[in-house]
This record gives C-alpha cells, structure tokens and sequence, in this order.
C-alpha cells in the first residue's frame, strides 16, 4: 500500500500540538521557574540558581516531608504485596465464576472514585465511626483510637486503593508459572511452604518487581488521600506541592519539589524496569543456556 | 499454574481481603439512605431525601454537568486523535516513533499533581486561565495514554493482510480503514474510551489546579465539601458516582473482556 508522504505527520498533527503544548512546554517553563530566585515581599527575581533546589534539600522540614513521603510509599508497597500475594493465589486457584466474580470485586474499587472511597474510609475511620465502634463493643479499647489525621489512616487509605493494580499484576505473574516447576518440587519431596518461598515466590519476582514500584510510585505522588485521610498537618509531598502553589504562592519552592518528586519517580521506574528485565533474563536462564 | 484448590484458609483471607477493598464503597452506599443528619452505618430509616438534597442544590448539578460534559469531550476527543496517531505509529508513517510514543505515554508516568502544577503555571502566564477548553485539552492530554495504548494493542493484534485485501479489490487507504480496519479496532476502542471516561470523571490532581473559583467537578466538589465537615448528601452525591461507575462497568463487561484493559 502507498501512502502520500504527509499521511502520517497530518494524522499525528492534532496529538503532537497537544503533547508539546500542554505537557512538554509546561513542563520545561516549570523546570525555568524551579532554578528563579523568590522572595515573599518581592515575588519572582530575576537571577538563577539552584537556592530552591537547596532549600528544598537542606531545610529539615522539607526533607521530613520527603522522608515521610518515602516512608509511608515503602510501608504501602510492603501491605499491598503481603495482602495482594494470597489473593491473586485465591483467584487462580478458583472456578471460572468464583474468578470472574473476585475479578469484578478487585476492579469495581479500582474503577470507583479516589475521592469517595477516601470519604468512605473517613466514615469507617472517624472517632464515631464503625470501626471504633466495634472496637469498643468488643471490648477492645475503652476511648475512640486515632485512625485517622495520622499515618493509620493514610496507609489504610492507600492500600485499599492501589491494592488492586498489585494484584492485577500478580494474576499473570503467578499464572505464567509452569505448572511443572511446583510438581517437581512437590515429587522431590519439598513441603507446601518450601515449594511457595523456594519456587512459587522466586518465579513471580518480576511481576512483584512490576507492581511494587507501581503501587510506590503511586503513593508517593498521591494527593487526595493524603490530604483527606491526613488532613491539614500530617503533610507528604505531593499535600506539600499543592499548598506551595495554591497556599503559600510560592511557586518557585513548589517547582523545586515537584521536580524532586518526578525525579525520584522516574529514577525508580527506569531502575525497577532494568532490574525486572535482568531477573526475567536470570529465571528464563538467559540467552546463553 | 497449580490445580489445587483453594483451602479453608485461603478461601477466608481473600474473602477478608474483598471485603476491605470494597468495604468503604459499600458504607457510602449505605450511609447515604440514612434517615439521620449525621453520617451512620448501618442506617437507621431509609430516606432518599439526601439525594433530593443534592438534585436540588444547583451547585451540585452544575458541577455534575461540567464532569459528565468533560468526561465525554474528552474521550470523545482521546478517541479521534488517540486512534489517528495509533494509526500513523502502527503503520510506520512517521519517523521517531519510539520517542513520539514515549512523549504520549508520559503523562501516565508523571506525578498527576506535578502535571497539574506544570498546567496551572503555564495557563497562567499565557493568560489563559479560566478558557473552558484549557480543561479538556488537560483531561485529553491525560486520558489519551488509554485509548493509544488499547488502539496499538488492537492494531498489533491485526492480520494485515485484510487491510491489503481491502485495497487490492480497489478501496482507498480510508476506505479500508473504515471498512476493516476500524471494525476490527472497536472491542479495544471501547475498552480505552471506558477507560478514559472513567479517568476522567476521577480525576482531581490536575482538575483541582485549572479550576476557576466558579467553577468545580463533582470529585472537587465532594473533595472541597469535606473539608468543610462530612453529611449525609456528601454521601448521596459520591453514591450516584459510584453508581455511574457500577453501570459503566456492567457495559463494559459485556463487550470486553477486562484483561484488554490493563
């Protein structure tokens, strides 16, 4: 088939006004407004520098923020895969429509509202809740617990809403695990729970690579759960970005952590996607066996 | 993997898991029957008038109007464009494609607040802040990852013999497309638009920094709502959402198989 010459670049036009007018030009303007001096009296100066980038680093209540940050994103990333594992395992060991089922459970919560699901966990949560609530009715504590405003609520939070991009990446890391392998291991005379952390677990690695760092990468960057699950001062960068910009007016310093926070994101994925494609590559054996 | 059955033990944790994930949904549901001007579950009395409440608040509906507009404009337009530069990128039409793809999927890698901060500072030194349009090119931008990913999946999947077929019997290039190609395209058109219906509809990261003080979505509306203290048609307005989701994923399980979507 013989295409005109210009088919492509007129069918790529539209999408490529788009991309460099509103995703790239914003970007680097951001990153030019990120190195601009400012000060709270004269606004925006005219000098460069790295001072925001400095500040940003230097100051202990921004790197608390970054560390809390990371933190909270690890701690995350732990529940989801210790929660995640034994579900996806449960899914592919059911009948199809006990799966179909558990499928349509795990993505109803991915599809519903960040927003409303926070809400929810905030009617959960609160110090009347129905959590609370039991607790005292079992006995368990006499006076309201502190589930949220503070780091319980937040996790719970954010557990429950990117669990199910971890076990949707588990599913097929699990299922492509030749049956075989576990038989082998089974006749060999290896226990269950020798067969699951020597054999099981090891294979699906990669997938647990894959969704570790998409659940890290999410949390870290998340904005409304934080913000309402935390509430005003427990504070995570993304809740510290937004009060630079829309709070403080700063924007130079929210620039500067903006920019940080992608960084730390892009460096995260383009390393997890080297190691994942070198533990594939030790699995498989590699080229050379 | 393994035939085995799932045991007793395994059966409760994954029955436990499936309920803290859709746990805070359900209690929302519930507590927006409630016949009490407080938040409480189980409810005590039913009532609808919570959802009266919010039908009748035009600031509630303006703002579900705007989302429900912008939702379908922007997937409308995700699809058009999504599935020409799909089309170009496929066929090898244009050069860098590698980079060109690299640069549309960016977004999705992205910190979403990172992407709404970088918007809000460019719309306002380019005096742009406020255009209705400065909105949905922004829910374009971050709904269109979705449908080029579903449409280079479908294409992938493609025999291209057919599309030749097509013009060996003497159809245009467009004609083809039409004809065969965009048939054969449209389970995974329908899968990437749900998706960016949905995406869209969610999104708050970058909405929340675009918005004029006038105006709002409905996740913004809710999520300003509770700063001021959480009621019952808080809960009413987030069930109609939820609603809205349920139904759209009940569409969408009937033409698609949901592995197409990730």
């Amino acid at each position: 088939m013989k295409a005109s010459p210009l088919l492509g670049p007129w069918l790529l036009f539209p999408v490529a006004v788009l991309i460099v007018a509103g995703f790239l030009a914003p970007t680097f303007l951001m990153g030019v407004l990120s190195l601009r001096s400012y000060s709270a009296t004269q606004g925006l100066g005219d000098g460069w520098s790295l001072l925001n980038y400095i500040r940003v680093l230097g100051d202990s209540f921004y790197l608390e923020i970054i560390a809390r940050t990371l933190a909270l994103g690890a701690l995350v990333t732990l529940i989801c895969l210790l929660l995640g594992f034994p579900l996806a395992l449960f899914i592919l060991r059911s009948g199809p429509r006990v799966q179909t089922l558990c499928i349509l459970l795990v993505i109803f919560p991915l599809l519903c509202n960040i927003v409303v699901r926070s809400f929810g966990w905030m009617v959960l949560l609160s110090p009347n809740g129905l959590v609370n609530e039991a607790l005292m009715a079992i006995g368990l504590t006499a006076r309201p617990v502190a589930l949220m405003y503070n780091l319980t609520g937040v996790v719970i939070g954010l557990v429950q809403i990117y669990l199910p991009f971890m076990v949707l990446l588990l599913v097929p890391a699990l299922q492509n695990i030749p049956a075989d392998v576990e038989a082998a291991a089974q006749v060999l005379r290896a226990s269950r729970l020798r067969t699951f952390f020597s054999i099981t677990v090891p294979l699906a690695t990669p997938g647990m690579i894959t969704g570790s760092i998409l659940v890290f990468v999410l949390s870290i960057s998340a904005l409304v759960t934080p913000r309402m699950l935390g509430g005003p001062t427990y504070k995570v960068m993304a809740t510290q970005i937004y009060d630079e910009f829309m709070v403080n007016l700063n924007w130079p310093s929210g620039a500067a952590l903006a920019f940080t926070l992608t960084f730390i994101a892009l460096v995260l994925i383009w390393g997890a996607n080297r190691i994942a494609a070198h533990v594939t590559r030790g699995i498989t054996g590699g080229p050379g066996q | 993997m393994m035939a085995r059955k799932p045991g007793v033990l395994l059966t409760l944790i994954a029955a436990l898991i499936l309920l803290f994930m859709n746990g805070p949904t359900l209690v929302v549901v519930l507590a927006s029957f409630s016949d009490t001007s407080y938040l409480t579950v189980p409810p005590q009395g039913w009532t609808l008038r919570w959802f009266t409440e919010v039908l009748n608040d035009t600031r509630y509906m303006r703002a579900i109007s705007t989302s429900l507009w912008l939702a379908a404009g922007s997937t409308a337009i995700s699809l058009l464009l999504g599935t020409a530069a799909s089309y170009a990128i496929h066929h090898r039409l244009v050069p860098y494609r590698d980079a060109i793809l690299s640069a549309i999927m960016a977004p999705l890698v992205f910190p979403a607040v990172v992407i709404g901060v970088a918007l809000l500072q460019y719309v306002s030194l380019m005096g742009l802040r406020g255009q209705p349009w400065v909105l949905m090119a922004a829910h374009v931008l971050i709904t269109l990852p979705y449908v080029v990913r579903s449409a280079l999946s479908s294409l992938h999947g493609q025999n291209p013999q057919l599309e030749e077929a097509a013009t060996v019997l003497g159809a245009g290039r467009f004609t083809a497309f039409r004809l065969v190609t965009l048939p054969l395209l449209r389970p995974g058109l329908i899968a990437g638009g749900i998706f960016s219906f949905v995406t869209s509809l969610d999104n708050v990261p970058v909405t929340i920094f675009l918005l004029t003080p006038r105006q709002s979505t409905l996740p913004v509306k809710i999520f300003a709502a509770v700063e001021h203290g959480v009621d019952p048609s808080i809960a009413a307005a987030s069930t109609m959402l939820i609603a809205g989701t349920a139904v759209a994923l009940i569409l969408a399980q009937r033409r698609v198989s949901f592995t197409r979507l990730f």
